[in-house]
């Protein structure tokens, strides 16, 4: 079926459109899953970097430690043990959730914001990101150098002052280029929550594709998809590309 | 003013500094030279506590900067540094290179900082330059914006760790010269250098550092007429030649005995 030529091929893709209301949450579920996890992740893989690097000896163990063990391992291991963790130490935390129904041109759609495996999906998202993205800011904080924080602590400022405002905004600037690789990941690593039952965009496109009263191609589909995410990720590049241009020291 | 007593100071099974002790008063410039290696630069580290000596005091003002309950960011901001590379803050204007200490040490206003900054960069003779980015600056504008944010602090002493060793030759005049206006202006100076002429004008007195040790000392006519000991003599006649000596290497090239 995959491969079978067709009459109409540009068929299935109005086919496909007619399920907008369905793309649409998925895209949306998919955009706020990614949103918080790189926020989650900046954050987090700052605080982590700075302890490798600043924190002394433990603390920066345990950094590093947190790390490695959350590249090392695979993030749908991550995904499922977070989902199961609770239930198998006794706590429960289904039974809420946080949605939206709201009528757009005519359909009816549903936006599920908070359940457990949104919960699950956005903390390991986010978890997992920050171990990335910590490396990405180790690297741009040893690039600034030693001399500026020398330099800083020669004028009497606290270390943390000095990390603050002289080792961040620098070394801020200088990881977007290559913090944009994480950027660029992150949205396509979403998918993993679609193994706890989150209706992001795969497992709306599951839906269209095995709908009872309509037969599409998948390869449509996955193009459809794929195209989305091209879209997006090209949009998030330029961004920061922008970004970049903008932050830039004028002279170096 | 500022004392150091049988300071030593090792990196792992490096001993970089064995037992160093001197004085320097209230408005005196001392020059500190020798070999590469010879322990200038942590010596300048160890009196601003960058890198605590291992053993020994440092009095500064009476307080013993080594003792553990030191406020070590309290006694640095009193101590100024001026480095080889100038280490300026690549993300800030010049103007801001040398407010930020005043705004986050010191606590003045941005308004007060800005005042005191321009005050500073014209001491400098850099005012010109206030609003540039240190990459936008040549060495020598940048090492004087390192001079104008260590002086801006008002420190009791600043601490020159070879300002010129890193600038192209024909920068290396306006920087000794801003040099010399504030040692003239009566600030109190440690400078590891290789500028005899710098030192011939200002220091009150210099010291020859060897191997961690201090090897001699004395006054800039002591060492340019009659310096003691042959490692000393050896090591300036060196810097004769680099420094315009050049008759003498002429005269070792053509193989004739000096």
């Amino acid at each position: 079926m995959l491969f079978q030529a067709r009459p109409n091929p540009f068929e299935d893709f109005l086919k496909i459109f007619g399920f907008w209301d369905h793309l649409l949450t998925g895209f949306i579920t998919m955009l706020w899953l990614y949103g918080l996890a790189i926020v989650i992740g900046f954050f987090l893989g700052l605080l982590l970097a700075i302890v490798r690097q600043y924190g002394g000896k433990i603390f920066s163990r345990v950094a590093t430690g947190y790390i490695e063990i959350v590249r090392g391992t695979p993030l749908l291991a991550q995904t499922l043990l977070l989902f199961y963790l609770p239930a198998s130490l006794g706590v429960q935390i289904t039974g809420w959730e946080l949605e939206f129904d709201f009528i757009l041109l005519g359909k009816d759609l549903t936006l599920t914001l908070f359940n457990h495996a949104i919960l699950i999906g956005i903390i390991t998202l986010g978890l997992n990101s920050a171990a990335y993205q910590a490396e990405y800011f180790r690297g741009a904080i040893l690039s600034v150098g030693e001399g500026q924080i020398t330099a800083a602590e020669s004028l009497g400022m606290t270390r943390l002052s000095g990390i603050y405002h002289v080792v961040l905004p620098q070394a801020l600037r200088r990881v977007i280029p290559s913090w944009s690789n994480e950027a660029a990941y992150l949205p396509k690593y979403t998918v993993v929550v679609y193994f706890i039952g989150v209706k992001e965009l795969f497992r709306e496109a599951f839906y269209i594709m095995t709908h009872p009263y309509i037969a599409v191609d998948p390869l449509a589909i996955y193009i459809v998809i794929a195209i989305i995410f091209l879209v997006m990720i090209t949009l998030i590049s330029k961004g920061l590309d922008i970004l970049h241009k903008r932050t830039g020291i004028p002279g170096l | 003013m500022l004392e150091l007593k049988n300071v030593w100071k090792s990196y792992e099974d490096l001993q970089v500094l064995k037992g160093i002790s001197f004085k320097i008063l209230e408005r005196e410039v001392k020059v500190i030279f020798g070999p590469s290696g010879s322990g200038k630069s942590t010596l300048l580290r160890c009196i601003n506590m960058l890198n605590p000596p291992d053993k020994g005091e440092i009095f500064l003002r009476g307080k013993n900067l080594n003792a553990p309950e030191t406020d070590l960011n309290a006694i640095r901001s009193r101590i100024g540094m001026v480095f080889q590379h100038f280490n300026l803050f690549a993300h800030l204007k010049a103007i801001d290179n040398v407010s930020l200490g005043l705004r986050r040490v010191r606590g003045f206003s941005k308004e007060e900082a800005r005042v005191k900054a321009l005050e500073t960069l014209e001491r400098v003779k850099m005012t010109k330059w206030a609003d540039n980015y240190p990459a936008q600056l040549s060495g020598g504008q940048q090492q004087r914006v390192g001079i104008a944010r260590a002086l801006a602090m008002e420190p009791d002493v600043i601490l020159f760790d070879e300002p010129t060793s890193a600038l192209d030759p024909e920068l290396i005049g306006d920087v000794l010269q801003v040099m010399l206006d504030i040692a003239k202006s009566g600030t109190t100076m440690i400078v590891v250098t290789h500028e005899m002429g710098f030192a011939r004008a200002v220091a009150s007195e210099m010291i020859f550092l060897g191997e961690g040790a201090i090897l001699e000392k004395g006054s800039p006519q002591h060492f340019f007429t009659s310096p003691k000991s042959e490692r000393v003599k050896k090591f300036l006649e060196q810097l004769d030649i680099l420094y315009g000596g050049h008759e003498k290497l002429l005269k070792h090239s053509n193989g004739e005995e000096s």
